[in-house]
């Protein structure tokens, strides 16, 4: 890719309301409104990952007692969320952390534009949020058996993984090892359509996250008190 | 629509692997092991709204008791699932009930076309499984907001109430509790995305279908 080419999935784009019942509009205008009355520590920002997370018991029981707003959205890419974050979600909250869990549904992209995607994102939220921490989770594998997503989404997390520690504020947390066994086939107790998680899938990816939000938000006060000496 | 012209709702389809993960194809292959090694009493197919019921807790409460096999795939449109249960999903399997509630996906048909789709999978269920009752759950609400698609649901409601009234093997079942209120607005408490179900959504829907359920299943069989 060429210094001078777009990457086109670091484009903010909202999404067209082909099926008619304005669905995804209404949620953005509820997240809006949800940083208007909450004061969270924690912001979740992505696709149908970060959504369905919250209607699993593991969102009360590990991430609730933190202060989070979830501002996820089923299907959105890297230029959804870019255009949300661009056009209101970051209004009127200042969260010490920002998990970010977007790009699996990119798929008219390359690896490279996809892990672009994800650092213009959290370029983003640290312009914009200069004190908060952002945890990008890694891209999970997809489908019962491998197939070319799965080494796509591989190789995101593989350029992530150089590319985010030069943002300073920005760490990779990558699970994806979990849902594979050694046969290469994802198994529907983890995932159950071999892309979205069951209650399983999830405890799998919220424990290690959990862990290191309750990490950043401990070492929060302490970064300030140095700062202020 | 002449009466040459195939309704595309009503041909079986299977679902193109655009994204190249294969997942669909994944699912019905499951579905069609799974259907080998389990006596199911009660079978679920449909779209998102049967898969996800079936990661809540309510599932594990209310339909495993049943001996409920559940054959939902996210996205399925009519024609999708009449795909899926004319190509090995009902073979080796005969419950007593099937519950069928789909629809609610297929963009760009008319409600006309959408009934059309829904009967003929009635029918395929009555050929592959001649002891088997349909019920047909009806579509719910959409949109935060009163919008086109909340009329056809409604639409395809009315008509295949009145076209199954006179099947003998199947019934259909309203299962919205009022997720519209009074000022015309679905609550994210009831549907997260304005379309699918949160648990509490999904107890709303599940209990009467549950109790409706059973009263079938207590029946002496008709036919
Ligand atoms: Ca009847």
């Amino acid at each position: 890719m060429s210094g001078e080419e777009v990457n086109p999935a670091a484009v903010a784009q909202p999404v067209e309301d082909v099926q008619g019942d304005g669905r995804w509009m209404s949620q953005h205008t509820r997240f809006i409104q949800e940083c208007k009355d909450g004061e969270p520590d924690v912001l979740f920002v992505g696709d149908s990952m970060v959504q369905l997370m919250q209607q699993f018991e593991v969102w009360r029981e590990l991430f609730s007692p933190l202060h989070v707003l979830n501002f996820g959205i089923g299907g959105d890419t890297t230029c959804n969320v870019l255009w949300r974050l661009e056009n209101g979600e970051l209004e009127n909250i200042r969260p010490k952390a920002v998990v970010l869990w977007v790009g699996t549904n990119n798929y008219e992209h390359t690896a490279e534009q996809v892990a672009g995607g994800i650092l213009a994102i959290a370029q983003l939220l640290t312009s914009r949020l200069p004190k908060a921490k952002i945890v990008v989770l890694g891209l999970l594998p997809r489908g019962e058996r491998p197939n070319p997503l799965r080494e796509k989404n591989a190789a995101v997390n593989g350029l992530l993984r150089s590319w985010l520690p030069r943002l300073g504020q920005a760490q990779l947390l990558d699970v994806s090892r979990e849902f594979v066994p050694s046969d290469g086939t994802i198994i529907p107790q983890d995932m159950f359509d071999f892309l979205h998680l069951t209650s399983t899938g999830y405890r799998t990816v919220a424990k290690p996250l959990s862990d290191l939000l309750l990490q950043i938000l401990e070492e929060t006060p302490e970064e300030r008190r140095a700062s202020l000496v | 629509m002449s009466a040459e012209e195939p309704n595309p709702a009503a041909t079986p389809t299977p679902c193109v692997d655009t994204q190249g993960d294969g997942r669909w194809m994944s699912l019905h292959n499951r579905f069609v092991s799974d259907s080998k090694d389990k006596e199911p009493d009660v079978l679920f197919v449909g779209d998102s709204l049967v898969q996800l019921m079936h990661q809540f807790a309510i599932w594990r409460k209310l339909f495993s008791p049943l001996h409920t096999l559940n054959f939902g795939v996210g996205g399925d449109a009519t024609q999708h699932v009449l795909w899926r249960l004319s190509n090995g999903e009902l073979d080796n399997i005969s419950p007593k009930v099937v519950v069928l509630w789909v629809g609610t996906n297929n963009h760009g048909h008319t409600a006309e076309q959408i009934l059309g789709g829904i009967l003929a999978i009635i029918q395929v269920i009555k050929n592959k499984l001649p002891h088997a009752h349909t019920l047909v759950l009806g579509l719910l609400p959409r949109g935060k907001m009163p919008n086109p698609l909340r009329e056809r649901n409604a639409n395809v409601n009315k008509l295949i109430q009145e076209a199954v009234s006179s099947l003998p093997h199947a019934s259909f079942l309203d299962v919205d509790p009022g997720f519209v209120h009074s000022n015309g607005s679905i609550s994210h408490q009831d549907m997260y995305d304005y379309l699918h179900l949160t648990p509490q959504g999904y107890q709303a829907v599940c209990e009467p279908l549950h109790a409706h359920l059973k009263s079938i299943l207590d029946k002496p069989a008709e036919n």
